[in-house]
């Protein structure tokens, strides 16, 4: 009896482990996105802080809607240059920019996702609302105790970047860093992610953007998050975003 | 400096006011804005062309969570003070001239009718159209022309906007404004910017006065409305929408010319001529159409309006002689501007940005902002390409400005240009300093030709607070 159970939990422990060596890099990259896009919807309060190469520091405080996994609307609250920017992001590319200064919404050109959003070392395209699996073909490239490394390469030809690796924390599938190279293959970027619970949530309490090119830094703090709040769809509209 | 002094006392009042009076859950009343200062230099003798220090104070408070206070106004100096006597030295207004303009001023209720309407009542600017700063749908406040390097300015006026959301891409806005209210004519340097329908006089005439009346629409309810509607939607990735206004054409248009001819010299012979004429302000009905989406990675997109002058404008010349040459001593000339000749202004654009950063906006336009009348409307080829370095602290445009093109069978004599390059730094992110220069040239007619012994040097600085 003894060895007819040992023999099962062996069985057990060999298929779950193999079942664990099969996860294809796409397979983990379903459960990073599962993992960072859970919730229904969320309300986030951001502290983006810029600093250059010589150490000085700009302080932006945003505000973020995101509902299900293609619905987000970002926008700026201080400083008084930049209050009010916004960008709404919709299901199949569609991309609002909104300027007080010229009291209008305007349609953003797909042309734009790779650059850096308001001296941000974020792109546009980190802006979109789009899960990694979206934007991205994954492959898993290492393996060790604690974290999968897995290869992503954009989907989008045009993208600027060749390949992501990105580090996956084995326990809880939260993407915890990632490096971009460009089409040369060099390393550009990088971004490390500090992952808090919030309830039945992770929550990027910390993303930390570093241009390796120019040495300029961008931390994303949030300073408040609300989950499943019941998001109305009415904020991911045009209207909305002229109506700050 | 009293009016100033008192203005601002107002604000600070309020703002207290607001402050102290704040029910628990409502928002303080918001004040911020910008300081700009804004100067340029002619290049052809380095006389100073422009100075404008301008106070842009913007004031908001959301009253409820469904509504909205918004008011913007300017307190500028503006221009180059000319004085003349001792005594004009005591009057600030004539050493330190400036002016105050209340821009906007509206109230916004949102989410009337189960959440599908807004209403805003107030002074206000509305932004119709999809193209970058030239947009010919965009009829329902008048342009104001004084600074004409400032692209698609618009004045604010006394209206009452209803925005109906169908669902969420679809929308109907109506708009009434009960008083009429006329461009703003450019003013410094650029007062002749605007070289509009004018007489031609025979060899033999010499202009001894020119004088003008402008009758304004009564302010009667039927003569001095204007009304428009929209519907805006979203189909196949595209953004649409489809309009009509039944309003003014904003410029004024000479209705009556009389010119007095007096003999100057017998042998040969000459006249003086001393011309008086009455311009008015016509009713139109325009409707538009626009869109703007993307093909493949680029942004495109278009925009167009039909106009159609509501009945006859014409221009009657009136030329009296004086009496002893014989014959008749009137005779009448009629110069017909829109009768039966509806014109059509557009404007197709496209935006990208290559893997470099470098962003260029692209925009063929018929038909510029203060241009009217078909067979009178030219062709504008309009150019944006910008790159920013060191994360936006600089923003360098190399290559922005436009080409005209008068007359396509004679280009060489009839085309303009203008070129405004352009070095903006911001050393944080609330301080901006532009450097910027605007050169013009051309052979013929036109707004840019007129401006060619105005190229000049830019500089700017804005602080937002």
């Amino acid at each position: 009896m003894k060895t007819k159970a040992l023999t099962l939990i062996m069985t057990l422990s060999l298929l779950f482990g193999l079942n664990l060596k099969a996860q294809t890099g796409q397979q983990i990259l379903n459960k990073v996105d599962r993992v960072t896009t859970q919730a229904n919807d969320v309300y986030q309060k951001l502290k983006i802080t810029l600093i250059d190469k010589h150490g000085r520091r700009q302080e932006r405080i945003a505000e973020l809607w995101q509902k299900g996994s293609n619905k987000r609307l970002f926008r700026f609250i201080s400083p008084a240059a930049y209050r009010g920017i916004g960008i709404l992001s919709l299901p199949n590319n569609v991309m609002y920019l909104y300027m007080p200064a010229y009291g209008r919404v305007r349609r953003i050109a797909s042309s734009i996702k790779n650059q850096k959003f308001a001296g941000t070392d974020l792109s546009y395209s980190d802006m979109e609302a789009k899960k990694y699996s979206e934007r991205y073909t994954a492959k898993l490239i290492k393996s060790d105790d604690h974290y999968y490394w897995l290869q992503a390469t954009p989907k989008d030809k045009k993208s600027t970047y060749s390949k992501v690796i990105l580090k996956v924390k084995k326990s809880d599938y939260t993407p915890v860093y990632a490096e971009f190279y460009d089409k040369g293959g060099h390393k550009i970027k990088t971004m490390s992610t500090q992952f808090v619970k919030n309830g039945k949530y992770w929550t990027a309490k910390k993303i930390t953007v570093k241009d390796l090119k120019t040495q300029h830094a961008t931390i994303m703090t949030t300073l408040q998050v609300k989950y499943d709040q019941g998001l109305s769809d009415n904020i991911f509209t045009t209207r909305n975003l002229q109506n700050f | 400096m009293k009016r100033i002094i008192t203005l601002l006392a107002a604000l600070l009042t309020l703002f207290s006011i607001s402050r102290a009076q704040q029910p628990s859950g409502q928002q303080p009343l918001k004040i911020y804005g910008q300081l700009l200062s804004n100067q340029r230099i002619l290049t052809k003798n380095w006389n100073w062309a422009w100075n404008e220090n301008r106070l842009d104070l913007k004031l908001e408070k959301k009253v409820a969570q469904n509504s909205k206070f918004y008011s913007e106004i300017w307190l500028r100096n503006i221009g180059l003070p000319q004085y003349y006597s001792l005594s004009e030295l005591y009057n600030k207004n004539i050493t330190d001239p400036w002016n105050l303009e209340i821009r906007q001023a509206y109230v916004s209720v949102f989410g009337l009718l189960n959440g599908k309407l807004d209403l805003t009542v107030g002074k206000q600017i509305m932004s119709w159209g999809t193209a970058d700063k030239f947009n010919p749908t965009n009829n329902l406040n008048p342009y104001d022309y004084e600074d004409v390097l400032d692209f698609g300015r618009k004045r604010g006026v006394l209206a009452a906007k209803a925005d109906f959301y169908i669902n969420s891409d679809n929308y109907i806005e109506a708009v009434f404004m009960p008083f009429f209210k006329p461009i703003g004519m450019p003013v410094g340097v650029f007062a002749n910017a605007f070289n509009s329908q004018s007489l031609t006089l025979p060899d033999n005439v010499s202009l001894h006065s020119s004088t003008d009346s402008v009758i304004e629409p009564s302010y009667s309810f039927k003569n001095s409305f204007s009304a428009g509607i929209r519907f805006k939607g979203f189909l196949a990735n595209f953004d649409y929408s489809l309009s009509y206004v039944y309003g003014y054409d904003y410029m004024p248009t000479q209705k009556t010319s009389d010119i007095f001819l007096s003999v100057r010299s017998l042998n040969p012979l000459t006249f003086n001529a001393d011309i008086n004429t009455d311009l008015n302000f016509y009713r139109q009905h325009i409707i538009g159409a626009d869109f703007a989406g993307n093909i493949g990675n680029v942004g495109v997109w278009g925009e167009a309006a039909l106009f159609i002058a509501a009945k006859d404008v014409d221009w009657t010349i009136t030329s009296y002689y004086p009496a002893f040459l014989g014959g008749q001593t009137s005779t009448k000339d009629s110069v017909l501007f829109a009768k039966n000749k509806p014109y059509i202004k557009y404007v197709l654009g496209a935006d990208y940005t290559f893997g470099n950063g470098i962003y260029v906006n692209a925009q063929f336009i018929h038909g510029f902002l203060h241009e009217r009348w078909q067979g009178q409307l030219n062709d504008y080829l309009v150019v944006r390409a910008e790159k920013s370095f060191f994360n936006d602290k600089l923003k360098i445009s190399p290559v922005t400005g436009m080409i005209m093109i008068a007359d396509w069978n004679d280009v060489k004599n009839n085309y303009a240009w203008a070129y405004f390059p352009q070095i903006t730094y911001k050393p944080t992110d609330n301080i901006e300093f532009t450097m910027a220069g605007g050169l013009f040239d051309g052979k013929g007619s036109g707004l840019f030709n007129n401006l060619k012994d105005y190229k000049m040097l830019i500089f700017s600085v804005k602080y937002n607070f």
